[in-house]
C-alpha cells in the first residue's frame, strides 16, 4: 500500500514538473521591434536621449510558475544613437562605453517576480564594459498573440523601465567629468518571437 | 577651495607646473637627485594624479583604464630597484615591463583579432615605446655630462606625454588626455627650475634611473592604451607620439653635432629636436582631426 502510495506521489510530482516543462515557452528578442532606450541628464541643461539599435537575446517565460522565467539579452555597443553621429563616436570611446575593449552590453536575468498577472520585475546582471552590476526591472506583459497573417508567428510584447548610474561602471567621470548623469533611465520596448 | 581643485586646467596644467617646480626645488636644495626619498615624492605625485584622474584603483581591474594605475605601480617597483641593479638590468626590466603592459592593457583587442589601421597604430606604439623605453633606461650617464643630457630624459617623457594629450583629447579620450597632461606639467615644472639653475651658472639635476623609468613607463603605458582603444585618436599622431625616447637617445650620438656651442642654448635646441616629432604629432592631430577640437556632448 506504502509502495502504491509512493509510486503514485512520484508519478504527480512527475506529471508536475513535465507539465511546468511544457508551459515554459521560448521566445527569440525580435531585433527589428526592440527599442533599448535610455535619458540621461545633460550638463545644467536638460535630458539626452539614446538608443541601442542591435539587440538580440532569448526570453523564457514559465506560464505555471513565472518566477522560473528568465531573459539574456546582448547590445552592440557600436550600435548606439543618440541622434548626432559626432557624439555617438565619442560614446564609443573610452571614456564612455569603451567599444573597443568591450563591444557588447549583457543582461542576464538572476530572478523574476510576479506582480500581478501582466507585471513583473526582473532582477539580473547588467555588465557594462566589463563591470556587472545587479539591477531590477520592472518589466510589463502588453500583450502575446498570434500574427494575423501568419498563423506559425506567435509574439509578445514587453515594456520594462529602470535605472543605473554611470558611477557603477568604468564610466566614472561620465558625471563629475563631463556632467552626464549620473543616473540613467532605461526604457525597453520589444517584441519577441516565439520558438 | 573645492571649486579650484575640480577645474580641470589646475588639475591638469597649474597643479602638476608647480608640484614639479616643488620636487625639483626639493633636489635643489633639500634631497640629492639620485636620492629613494626623492624617486618616492615622484611616485607620490604620480599616484595622486592617476588617482585624481581615474579615480580609485578597482581590484580586480576589468577595464584597460581600471589597469593603468597598477601599470604606474608596477613602475614605481621596478624604480624603487637599487639602482646599480637598475643600471645593470635596464634593457631587460624594461623589455619584459614594456611587452608585459601592452599585452596586459591589449589582451582584449589582440584576442578581437582584428588587424586593423588602429590596431596596427597600436602595434607599432607599444613597439616604439619598448624600444625607446628599453634604450634610454639603458643608456648609462657620461662620466663628465654636457649641459643638455639632465634634460635629455625628461624633455622625452614631457615630449611624449604632451603630445599624447593633445591626440588623446582631440581622439575623444578625454580622461587619459588629461593624465597626459598632469604628468606633462609635472615634467615641465622640473625642466623649469633646473634650466634656470644652468642658466644661473649651476649644474642641472639629472633624474636617477629610477625616477626616469617609472615616469617614462607610466606615460608609454597611458599612450598605449590611448591606441588601443580610442578609435579616434589620429594612428600616425599616436605613432609620433612615442617617438621623443628613441630622438632623445640620439642625442648623444648622432644627432649631437647639430646642438650649438652655446651652453644655455644647447638644452633648448636639444628639447625642441627631440619634441620635433611630438610637434607633427599634435600638427597632425589638430588638422586632422575627426570634429575638429569639440566634443560631441
Amino acid at each position: 500500500m506504502r509502495t502504491r502510495k509512493l509510486i503514485a506521489a512520484l508519478g504527480f510530482a512527475g506529471a508536475s514538473m513535465l507539465a511546468a516543462a511544457a508551459h515554459a515557452d521560448n521566445y527569440e528578442i525580435d531585433g527589428q521591434h526592440a527599442w533599448v532606450t535610455f535619458t540621461i541628464k545633460h550638463g545644467i541643461y536638460g535630458i539626452a536621449h539614446g538608443q541601442f539599435d542591435a539587440v538580440k537575446g532569448a526570453i523564457v517565460i514559465d506560464k505555471a510558475d513565472v518566477t522560473k522565467s528568465s531573459v539574456k539579452a546582448e547590445l552592440d555597443v557600436g550600435s548606439i544613437h543618440t541622434a548626432f553621429d559626432q557624439r555617438d563616436s565619442d560614446l564609443k570611446g573610452p571614456d564612455f562605453f569603451n567599444a573597443a575593449e568591450f563591444p557588447t552590453i549583457s543582461f542576464e536575468s538572476t530572478k523574476v517576480e510576479k506582480v500581478d498577472d501582466k507585471t513583473g520585475k526582473v532582477t539580473g546582471n547588467l555588465t557594462i564594459s566589463g563591470v556587472s552590476k545587479e539591477i531590477t526591472l520592472d518589466v510589463k506583459l502588453l500583450n502575446e498573440a498570434q500574427a494575423p497573417w501568419d498563423a506559425t508567428l506567435t509574439k509578445a510584447a514587453f515594456s520594462a523601465t529602470g535605472k543605473v548610474s554611470t558611477a557603477d561602471f568604468p564610466m566614472a567621470k561620465a558625471a563629475d567629468g563631463f556632467g552626464l548623469g549620473p543616473e540613467v533611465e532605461i526604457a525597453i520596448d520589444l517584441e519577441a518571437v516565439k520558438k | 577651495m573645492s571649486a579650484v581643485l575640480g577645474n580641470p586646467m589646475v588639475t591638469t596644467a597649474a597643479l602638476p607646473l608647480l608640484l614639479g617646480i616643488a620636487v625639483a626645488l626639493l633636489a635643489r636644495f633639500a634631497l640629492p637627485a639620485p636620492s629613494p626619498v626623492l624617486t618616492l615624492f615622484w611616485a607620490a605625485l604620480l599616484l595622486f594624479f592617476y588617482w585624481d584622474t581615474l579615480g580609485p584603483p578597482v581590484m580586480p581591474p576589468v577595464a584597460a583604464s581600471q589597469k593603468l594605475i597598477y601599470l604606474a605601480f608596477a613602475g614605481i617597483v621596478i624604480g624603487l630597484l637599487p639602482e646599480r641593479l637598475l643600471r645593470s638590468r635596464a634593457s631587460s626590466l624594461a623589455v619584459v615591463a614594456f611587452a608585459a603592459a601592452f599585452l596586459w592593457l591589449g589582451w582584449r583587442r589582440l584576442a578581437g583579432g582584428s588587424l586593423d589601421l588602429q590596431m596596427i597604430a597600436a602595434l607599432a606604439v607599444g613597439l616604439l615605446t619598448l624600444i625607446g623605453g628599453t634604450v634610454l633606461t639603458a643608456q648609462q650617464a657620461s662620466a663628465s655630462p654636457s649641459a643638455e643630457e639632465p634634460f635629455l630624459a625628461p624633455a622625452a617623457v614631457l615630449a611624449l606625454s604632451l603630445a599624447g594629450a593633445i591626440v588623446s583629447v582631440l581622439g575623444a579620450s578625454i580622461v587619459t588626455g588629461q593624465l597626459l597632461g598632469s604628468l606633462a606639467a609635472l615634467i615641465g615644472g622640473w625642466c623649469l627650475v633646473q634650466y634656470v639653475v644652468m642658466l644661473r651658472g649651476g649644474a642641472a639635476a639629472s633624474w636617477s634611473k629610477g625616477v626616469e623609468f617609472l615616469l617614462l613607463f607610466a606615460a608609454a603605458t597611458v599612450l598605449i592604451q590611448v591606441a588601443l582603444l580610442a578609435p579616434k585618436a589620429n594612428p600616425v599622431a599616436l605613432i609620433l607620439s612615442s617617438l621623443p625616447p628613441i630622438v632623445a637617445v640620439s642625442m648623444r650620438g648622432r644627432l649631437q653635432g647639430m646642438l650649438p656651442g652655446t651652453r644655455p642654448m644647447r638644452p633648448l635646441v636639444a628639447g625642441i629636436l627631440i619634441a620635433a616629432p611630438a610637434i607633427l604629432a599634435i600638427v597632425t592631430a589638430i588638422v586632422w582631426a575627426p570634429h575638429g577640437a569639440a566634443l560631441g556632448f
